[in-house]
């Protein structure tokens, strides 16, 4: 069998001594750095990038990609503990995880978050095992439009499984490519909207905005509410720190469902992660038997998004080998690290580099492993971190964020403009609207261009090829009636509401 | 009795809000202004505030006006940046601040919220109009900036009508010492860790971000401030190895 084949390579350079100590360092200072409060997946990864220049680049990926398990692992347990998400894909998981953190639960969700991720992430690793090889082949069938077509599917995903209004999620997405647009122009060169500011030329990092719009805003928003809703928690009694049998008996099925919707989620382009753990709590509360204890401590509502959310992390790896389309703002680090290891993501590294790719692919079954053994005995240290009060953690994660964001580019300019979006996420959540397709359309923005462009000038400018070629147009079929399908009920809704009132 | 009230309260609020996106339909203007004033100390370069306030208050009152008119005679002229600026972002806005003198409001969250998205889609949109459009078949740098923000016009536009045709959510509360306050300190952090490094820097922004927040107590958030700035230092410069600069630049000299 070729995929064994394949795979026992990979474990054999994995297993190498200097690779699985570099899984293990990776794994380690990434849970170190992400588990700072307000400091998520993607601004760990960006700091921690430096690290790795020296390496050769197997052991940097293998490195890298242990980091990004490590940091979002600690994303997740932050935003249990603190209710701070650094990062999109763990906004869900901070719903309910921290509300059992506020019933003294800290300790099972933290190791129901960890031990779902780690299954998740075992399923994951043979999925991209098995169909690595074949999504290559796949690839070479995909021009400018069919990646056009299969971006717009993976937002159109985005906006069907945001909460709250479709059109505010349209416009979300929108207002994210608009913002993808700032800085030079991939042909032309030309600087669009920088305003002649420099450190805008180079466009605006993923990072800034995200700290901001996560970050910032958080904080901001939090002190809104005083710290009257963190008083309570401090003097609560922490309670055992593992999980109990029927703990484990009520999360083993929304793992395993987790963990296929985030498979399949994870593949499609689009923030595979943070799709796929809004969808998996969706998914769950809708199975519940009884949907009014999620958002108050509900275990399903951490064991399904996390598992799903690793899942998908994990399958994301797959558009960006076989298709070389970072799915998300972690990915598009990812390759930016691939570059400067002079590797160039997409459909020919699996068969010129097969050392990185299986060893990369095995590091990942390694370094969850990894991240399991390493994280139940620290449950309860970080459990700890729930006992420092609000008024002395804000002003931390304000510094702390304030750094992480400073030594990517070692610009100043980028601080403040992550402030600027602090304020931007402020106004956006006073006003319902959901930061997360705003980042999706920031990250895709530039591909997405890219590719209509290309398209467009294949095509000779005919509109008519993304409905021509039937790959494409079957991608845009799906991302139509999907759309179809969630408007259609928001829209009969309504007309019940205007029947009621006219009644009245 | 009470209805006449609710409607003459729904009115008052209507004309702060027409009055609200009129000054944000001059918002550009106004920053500009500002930031021109540095230019007196002689910081920074560009217009001085004089030449700002006439060339904007030309555009906005005669450069636009005549230009709309004007068009259909002899449009060979090209429009400078005031009078786009004035003609595809002032304009709009007004309109829509007059509109809404008119209107009732049925979810001021919604309506608010796709008012000022709009305002961005427009600032966007001016922001682009220098750019080169479509070349034959072939996309120009700014033929995508142009789509996807009249996309957003158009949303917006959406949003600000489902905030006028079906109930919702009012304006929410926001209050202003803990941005300010948070704000103030990412502003003193990114403009003093060059000059002053990251001992100083953090710990100042550590009790400035504390000010944001009502129960702050001084001594034990000192305390805080001060370990943290220690932990800071050893582990951003030492462990992870970033090049950053730790005491102030004087101090070194």
């Amino acid at each position: 069998m070729d995929i064994f084949a394949n795979l026992a390579h990979g474990f054999a350079v994995a297993l190498s001594p200097i690779n699985l100590l570099m899984c293990l360092i990776g794994a380690l200072v990434g849970t170190l750095v992400g588990v700072l409060p307000g400091i998520g997946t993607i601004a760990t990864v960006a700091m921690l990038l430096p690290i790795t220049f020296g390496l050769p680049p197997v052991g940097a990926l293998i490195m890298l990609a242990g980091i990004y398990y490590g940091a979002q692992y600690g994303g997740s347990t932050t935003s249990i503990l603190v209710n701070i998400p650094g990062e999109a894909t763990s906004v869900v998981t901070a719903i309910d995880g921290h509300q059992m953190a506020k019933q003294g639960r800290a300790g099972p969700a933290l190791a129901i978050a960890a031990i779902g991720s780690f299954f998740a992430g075992c399923v994951a690793t043979v999925l991209i095992a098995i169909l690595g090889a074949p999504l290559t082949k796949l690839a070479l069938a995909f021009g400018p439009a069919e990646y056009f077509s299969l971006m717009v599917l993976g937002l159109i995903f985005a906006v069907v499984l945001a909460k709250g209004s479709v059109l505010k999620a349209i416009a979300m997405i929108v207002f994210g490519l608009l913002l993808s647009m700032v800085g030079s122009d991939i042909e032309t060169g030309a600087s669009r909207m920088a305003f002649n500011i420099p450190e805008l030329a180079d466009g605006l990092g993923f990072a800034t905005v995200a700290m901001g719009v996560f970050g910032f805003a958080e904080i901001i928003r939090n002190l809104d509410h005083g710290a009257e809703m963190n008083r309570d928690l401090v003097q609560q009694k922490i309670t055992g720190l593992m999980p109990t049998r029927k703990d484990l008996a009520d999360s083993t099925p929304p793992i395993l469902r987790g963990t296929v919707l985030g498979s399949i989620l994870g593949i499609l382009p689009g923030g595979g992660a943070v799709i796929a753990s809004f969808a998996a709590y969706t998914l769950e509360k809708k199975l519940a038997r009884n949907p009014s204890r999620f958002g108050r401590g509900a275990i399903e509502g951490v064991a399904g998004p996390e598992s799903a959310n690793n899942a998908a992390a994990q399958t994301s790896f797959i558009p960006l080998l076989t298709l070389g389309i970072p799915p998300n703002a972690v990915m598009a680090l990812m390759v930016g690290a691939m570059t400067i290891h002079g590797i160039v993501p997409g459909p020919q590294v699996m068969q010129k580099q097969p050392d990185l790719v299986w060893g990369m692919i095995a590091s990942m079954w390694i370094g969850n492993l990894m991240l399991i053994i390493i994280n139940l005995p620290l449950v309860g240290i970080w459990v700890r971190l729930l006992r420092v009060p609000y008024r002395l953690m804000f002003p931390s994660i304000v510094i702390f964020c304030a750094i992480g964001i400073y030594s990517v580019n070692n610009a100043p300019v980028d601080v403040i403009l992550a402030g600027v979006f602090g304020l931007v996420g402020y106004w956006l959540i006073k006003h319902d609207f959901e930061p997360a397709p705003l980042l999706l359309g920031m990250v895709l923005g530039p591909l997405m261009e890219e590719n209509l462009r290309r398209a467009l000038l294949i095509s000779r400018g005919d509109w008519s090829v993304f409905l021509t070629r039937p790959l494409s147009a079957v991608l845009l079929a799906i991302a139509a009636s999907l759309l179809v399908l969630t408007v259609l009920p928001v829209l009969r809704a309504k007309r019940d509401e205007v029947f009621t009132e006219s009644e009245n | 009795m009470a209805d006449t009230m609710g409607h003459s309260a729904t009115a008052t609020r209507n004309t702060r809000l027409a009055l609200g996106f009129c000054l944000l339909a001059i918002a550009p203007q106004i920053f500009e202004l500002i930031w021109s004033i540095g230019t007196i100390f002689g910081w920074g370069i560009g217009r001085g505030p004089a030449a700002v306030v006439t060339s904007h208050a030309a555009a906005l009152l005669a450069g636009a006006p005549s230009a709309i008119f004007g068009s259909f005679g002899g449009g060979a002229k090209k429009a400078s940046s005031e009078v786009l600026l004035a003609l595809i972002y002032s304009y709009p806005l007004f309109v829509v601040a007059i509109l809404t003198l008119f209107m009732t409001i049925r979810s001021a969250q919604d309506y608010v919220g796709g008012v000022v998205l709009m305002a961005v889609a427009l600032f966007a949109l001016w922001a682009g109009s220098d750019l080169q459009g479509m070349r034959g078949f072939s996309f120009g740098a700014g033929t995508a900036p142009r789509m996807f923000g009249g996309l957003l016009v158009a949303l917006s536009a959406g949003i600000a009508l489902t905030g006028l045709l079906t109930d919702g959510p009012a304006m929410a509360h926001y209050s202003w010492r803990g941005p300010l306050f948070v704000m103030a300190a990412i502003l003193f952090f990114a403009l003093a860790i060059r000059p002053l490094g990251l001992v100083v820097t953090a710990f100042a922004s550590f009790m400035i971000a504390a000010t944001g927040s009502h129960e702050t107590r001084w001594l034990e958030a000192a305390i805080v401030g001060a370990c943290l700035t220690l932990g800071c230092a050893i582990l951003f410069p030492y462990v992870l190895g970033l090049p950053m600069p730790m005491f102030p630049r004087f101090l070194i000299q």
